[in-house]
């Protein structure tokens, strides 16, 4: 019994979670900002991403890690 | 100066007389939901430039150059152009072990030879090599919900060719708080190394390249003039925003590559019980290979910094695992200026057949199906320390300096080093500098 | 006004008066009296209309009063420097507001609210000294202001008022509201700052009596009398066939010291009174936030106020 209390609890709280998620319209002011993009600087990614590619045995994960260049 | 100047005087009597009239469209962009200073930018390009150097220790150094041009729109359509330059010049590991006395290497053309001093860690230093990539991307909203885009890819060096698409659909959900996105690219790339493929485990023919027979000597170790590979990728992508301040991002990529994975530039030692090098043969390495990574990424705004957080495992069926943690902290300070610092750490595994020598024993009583001595799939940690700095120049348009220090450390994966090895530096680290300019306009 | 807005939600209350051929829908709204008028038969789709109009007054109101602690605005101007999230609405007057800021070359000012902590214009001769106003001046400019569609961050101090846009723009949102509800002629009158979707039946034009405390004065005590209602002295009558009409300017707000009028009427760049300013100014325009900023405009270019308003070729009455 005390722990279908607990359970129900715990999944009320991981609902109540889901459901708290994310943010009204007008609540996007600062994810707006350019500086919050998930890519804010795309310059920088993409000459790491050739650095990194050339030099160590992963590539991608943020994006496509594919081919490309002779580098590697 | 004079410039301005004459504009502002041009524009008082002019403003005498439109007052109605500028009243009559702020009024009409305040009913209607436009804002003026939004209707006036769109349809124009925005460039971004950046410029880079990155130079290793003794080693390698390379230049980088990208134009980023893109146009938005009326639609919300957008295209992305983008152009690659970059140049390598310096000295590559060509795999072999270091020796306690002079070693002669071939050069890959069959052109010629070059010593390497006793104690130092061969390095070909024949790398030079340019590159041009194209880039164009379109991406256009489809419906409210859905973002598609897709790009082709174009990279021309001197031995290698490489050509791509990729598509990418993208669905918001609960009023585009969350994000699920899909996508695939492939490539198909070409390489005509100087001096043909060589065949896998060949000994490197070492002698007088200027002989009669040597170029015919050096055909028996070549199997072609080129060959190719393909690369498959598959992106799962979800972003979550979690509140007015983070955001979230968790990406599940596949990818698989097929042909021509061998470096036709690297080579290994074949070592004797006393460590001496015997032979150096050509590398070989499987025809395939499939990589699979998760990432995720966090973007968190604090009052006023903002930190940029991801980690990536990948994994591969050639047994190489990959951690990387990547941070940067965004602070600004004041008037459009920031500094951001970064802190990048990177760990990795050993690929099953990598071995940084081959026992001359076990290579011919035994020769395995695949070996190289590339320490780049070798195990090793990295990490990189940088500091950016951002400021607003001229008009708004974004200036921007960034200066980092990349160490790489090569670790012992497990692999005796006998005789004259146990004295010899074995896994080298490489120290690198990246300096980079980067201006919007 | 600040007991007025306390006493919002008892005060709020809507008058359905019929007339020969139409419908007079009476409310307060702005610490002022407003009226809706319908050239209809119905009294269903008068009370309807008349509700949607005073609903939509009401929530403008709300949330651009300084007087409520609840508005958006009073919200902004707590924020002491930090950022406040805004709405798309907000962000399109910030937007107005700041082309007015542009086009009066910094004269018509919507931070320039602080200055009322200087200036209480009750008609004595309480002049704030240059220190005072100087002081006031610290906290104004729109330039210090740093917005965008989503957020505005003002400077600590700083305030924003809307109360030079406010009545005039939710006249033009009531015409909108009113339009899309029917096509038969309304007007909606928000303290004499006025609006009518088309004349009345056969072309004729409204008969709106309009009690501007700037014209109250005047008639209680000089020749324009004979303009006058004769029914109610405080009244004066316009005729408008169709478009907007607002008036700036209040001649009974001033200070008066060593013999020299000061009129309420400040200047934001210099937190002083505008010299020879009229006492009000009535323009006639197609929409009545346009109306109102072409009177305040023409307030502010003081001896050339008239003179403005020609040059610009806008209708207006001007009272001296």
């Amino acid at each position: 019994m005390k722990k279908q209390i607990l359970l129900i609890i715990v999944m009320s709280i991981v609902c109540s979670g889901c459901t708290n998620l994310g943010v009204q319209p007008w609540e996007r002011d600062l994810l707006a900002k350019d500086e919050m993009s998930l890519s804010s600087s795309p310059l920088d990614s993409a000459l790491d991403d050739h650095i990194y590619f050339s030099k160590e045995a992963s590539s991608g994960g943020k994006g496509f890690g594919g081919g490309g260049c002779g580098c590697n | 100066m004079q410039l301005i100047t004459d504009k502002q005087q041009g524009e008082i009597p002019e403003q005498k007389i439109n007052i109605k009239a500028a009243l009559t469209i702020a009024t009409t962009a305040l009913f209607a939901g436009i804002a003026q200073a939004d209707t006036l930018e769109e349809d124009n390009w925005e460039f971004d430039t950046a410029f880079l150097l990155y130079s290793e220790v003794d080693r390698v150094s390379a230049g980088e150059v990208i134009l980023n041009a893109k146009k938005t729109y009326a639609d919300e359509e957008v295209l992305n152009l983008k152009l690659t330059i970059d140049a390598l010049t310096g000295a590559s590991a060509n795999g072999a072990v270091a020796q306690p006395y002079v070693q002669t290497f071939t050069r890959p053309s069959g052109n010629g030879q070059y010593d390497i001093a006793a104690g130092d860690t061969p390095l070909d230093d024949t790398f030079h090599d340019t590159r041009v990539q194209l880039n164009a991307q379109w991406t256009q909203p489809i419906s409210s919900d859905y973002t598609g885009s897709a790009g082709i890819h174009i990279s021309k060096e001197y031995d290698y060719l490489s050509i791509g698409i990729n598509g990418n659909l993208a669905v918001d959900f609960l009023q585009k708080n969350t994000t699920f996105s899909i996508g695939a690219s492939y490539f198909q790339d070409t390489f005509t190394p100087e001096g043909g493929i060589p065949k896998p485990f060949a000994s490197m023919l070492i002698g007088d390249s200027s002989a009669p027979d040597w170029h015919e000597d050096f055909a028996k170790t070549r199997i072609g003039t080129e060959d190719d590979k393909t690369t498959t990728d598959v992106l799962l992508g979800f972003t979550q925003v979690i509140n007015r301040r983070m955001i979230m991002q968790f990406n599940y990529s596949y990818s698989m590559v097929d042909g021509y994975l061998t470096d036709p530039f690297k080579i290994l030692s074949i070592v004797n019980n006393e460590g001496l090098a015997q032979d150096y043969v050509y590398e070989n390495r499987p025809e395939q290979r499939i990589k699979q990574s998760a990432y995720l990424q966090s973007m968190y705004h604090f009052d006023t910094t903002v930190l940029d957080l991801s980690y990536r495992y990948m994994w591969d069926d050639w047994d190489i695992e990959s951690h990387t943690i990547d941070s940067r902290l965004r602070i600004p300070l004041g008037t459009g200026s920031y500094i951001q610092p970064h802190v990048r750490y990177y760990q990795q595994s050993a690929a099953n057949f990598y071995a940084p020598y081959l026992m001359q024993s076990d290579f011919e009583s035994h020769r395995p199906e695949f070996a190289s001595a590339d320490y780049r799939i070798g195990e090793m940690t990295a990490y990189t320390l940088g500091l950016k700095y951002g400021m607003k120049v001229n008009n708004g348009h974004d200036l921007s300096f960034r200066l980092e220090y990349y160490h790489q450390a090569p670790t012992d994966a497990g692999f005796e080093a006998p005789g004259v090895l146990a004295n010899e530096e074995l896994y080298p680290t490489i120290d690198a500098i990246i300096a980079q300019v980067t201006y919007s306009f | 006004m600040n007991k007025q807005a306390k006493g919002n939600e008892i005060k709020r209350k809507l008058t359905l008066t019929a007339r020969e051929d139409s419908y007079c829908l009476s409310f307060n709204a702005m610490a002022s009296p407003c009226e809706v008028l319908i050239e209809t038969e119905s009294e269903i789709l008068a009370e309807q209309l008349g509700r949607a109009v005073a609903h939509e007054v009401w929530r403008i109101e709300d949330k651009y009063s300084r007087y409520s602690s609840v508005s958006a605005c009073s919200k902004i101007n707590r924020s002491q420097g930090k950022p406040v999230v805004i709405d798309q609405e907000t962000f399109l007057l910030l937007n107005f507001a700041e082309q007015c800021y542009k086009l009066s070359g910094g004269v018509f000012d919507i931070t320039s609210g602080v200055l009322r902590n200087a200036w209480r214009f009750d008609g004595s001769d309480n002049v704030p000294t240059n220190k005072q106003v100087k002081s006031c001046l610290a906290h104004i400019g729109w330039e210090k202001v740093s917005y965008d569609q989503y957020q505005i961050t003002l400077a600590k101090g700083m305030e924003l008022d809307f109360g030079g846009i406010g009545k005039e723009y939710a006249v033009d949102k009531a015409i909108i509201i009113a339009k899309s509800l029917t096509k038969l002629p309304v007007l909606v009158n928000l303290g004499g700052d006025l609006s009518a979707t088309s004349p009345r039946k056969n072309n004729q034009a409204w008969q709106v009596g309009i009690d501007h405390p700037g014209l109250v004065k005047k008639h209680s005590n000089d020749k324009l009398n004979s303009s006058a209602d004769n029914s109610s002295v405080k009244k004066v009558i316009v005729s408008l066939s169709q478009g907007a009409l607002a008036t700036s300017g209040d001649a009974n707000r001033f200070l008066l010291k060593d013999g020299k009028r000061y009129s309420h009427i400040l200047n934001a760049q210099t937190g002083w009174p505008i010299e020879n300013a009229p006492y009000s100014m009535t323009v006639v325009a197609p929409q009545c936030i346009q109306a109102g900023i072409l009177a305040t405009l023409a307030l502010m270019k003081g001896g050339d106020a008239e003179k403005f308003l020609m040059e610009q070729d806008v209708k207006h009455w001007a009272i001296r």
